[in-house]
């Protein structure tokens, strides 16, 4: 597969997820489901696609410039900000924390039954 | 202005704003606070502003940018597939962590917005702050929120989290570098990401399956939801 292959690759899922999106009305976004749709398609061929690693890693090394249009939006979100702004920043902080805090607590009991000193080693 | 020189006056624009932020992070060692979008975005607003600019025609003129999202959120794929041995071997601490965690995610940041007395639009908009900034902004828009208010949640989100996981995963003695990579990867998607591969290899490798399972794992639960609520 050539870089422009992984291209047309990764637009053709998208174009397949947004069908199935539009049509099936799940509020999946289409991209999501073209995102499944690849890694159901990785596994049935099975074999590495150097190229699509190399695309894929290249426009996810740069999603930070491509938000940048939306973000630029807040522009006409003042009155949400202005309304609910002190409870977004509270509800970030505390969901954020919480959520490292449930994660990791969690994965560490139950790392204890899936290991259970059978690769105590490792 | 012209309208035909639109796209290439905003890009331009945006290019150059985004290069001159992007070089402060670098200067700052990739600060949290620092991040290029919180340093641009401010920039870019004042311009519009001051040049009595409308967003519509900013959006549309960038678009090239924001469509290259679609395409970006298809690879993230390859990482999952890429780390299968990874997942076949902790399926079980990986699958329990990811499930509490996102569920997590969703109602402490719901709730707390519905305690506020949010209306639904904000609701659903904050309800992806979990998953990586593409995705979080797809389910806003697919569940009728405003895709502009989730990135910024969500990279406040990330900076929060790229800031408190070591000294909480230290207070609460987690020891253990895929628990505490797994869960920044969770909780604080790329910026957990980029914190957990500042400490560790295997923190990173594991944050960074973290959050593209939960990208996956939170939009089928949103949009399941969806479904169910109507």
């Amino acid at each position: 597969m050539t870089m422009l292959g992984a291209i047309a690759l990764l637009l053709v899922f998208q174009l397949c997820g947004e069908i199935i999106h539009r049509l099936s009305g799940v509020p999946l976004p289409g991209s999501v489901i073209g995102m499944i749709l690849l890694i159901g398609w990785l596994a049935l061929t099975r074999r590495e696609w150097p190229s699509l690693t190399a695309v894929s890693g290249w426009l996810t090394a740069h999603l930070s410039i491509m938000f940048i249009p939306a973000a630029v939006g807040l522009i006409d979100e003042g009155d949400a900000l202005t309304q609910y702004g002190i409870a977004l920043v509270l509800a970030t902080i505390v969901s954020t924390v919480l959520t490292l805090f449930v994660t990791a607590s969690v994965f560490r009991w139950a790392l204890r039954f899936s290991e259970g000193g059978k690769d105590a080693a490792t | 202005m012209i309208a035909l020189t639109a796209p290439l006056l905003w890009l331009a624009v945006t290019f150059v704003v985004f290069e001159g932020a992007d070089s402060l992070s670098r200067a700052s060692n990739r600060h949290p606070f620092a991040h290029p979008v919180l340093l641009a975005t401010p920039v870019l607003i004042a311009i519009l502003y001051f040049s009595g600019t409308d967003y519509r025609s900013y959006y549309d003129a960038t678009f090239p940018l924001s469509f290259l999202l679609g395409p970006a959120v298809v690879g993230l794929a390859v990482p999952i597939w890429e780390k299968r041995a990874l997942i076949r071997r902790l399926a079980l601490p990986i699958g329990i962590a990811l499930s509490a965690g996102a569920v997590t995610a969703i109602i402490s940041a719901v709730g707390i917005m519905l305690a506020f007395g949010a209306p639904q639009d904000i609701l659903v908009t904050i309800a992806p702050r979990a998953t990586t900034t593409p995705v979080a902004m797809a389910m806003a828009t697919a569940l009728g929120g405003v895709p502009s208010l989730a990135a910024a949640i969500v990279l406040f989100a990330g900076v929060v989290g790229g800031m408190t996981a070591t000294p909480l995963f230290n207070l609460m003695k987690v020891t253990d570098y895929r628990a505490r990579g797994f869960a920044a990867g969770v909780s604080a998607h790329g910026f957990g990401t980029a914190r957990a591969f500042q400490v560790d290899p295997t923190a990173g490798a594991f944050a960074s399956l973290g959050m593209a399972l939960n990208a996956v794992f939170t939009a089928t639960l949103l949009s399941m939801a969806g479904l169910l609520l109507g």
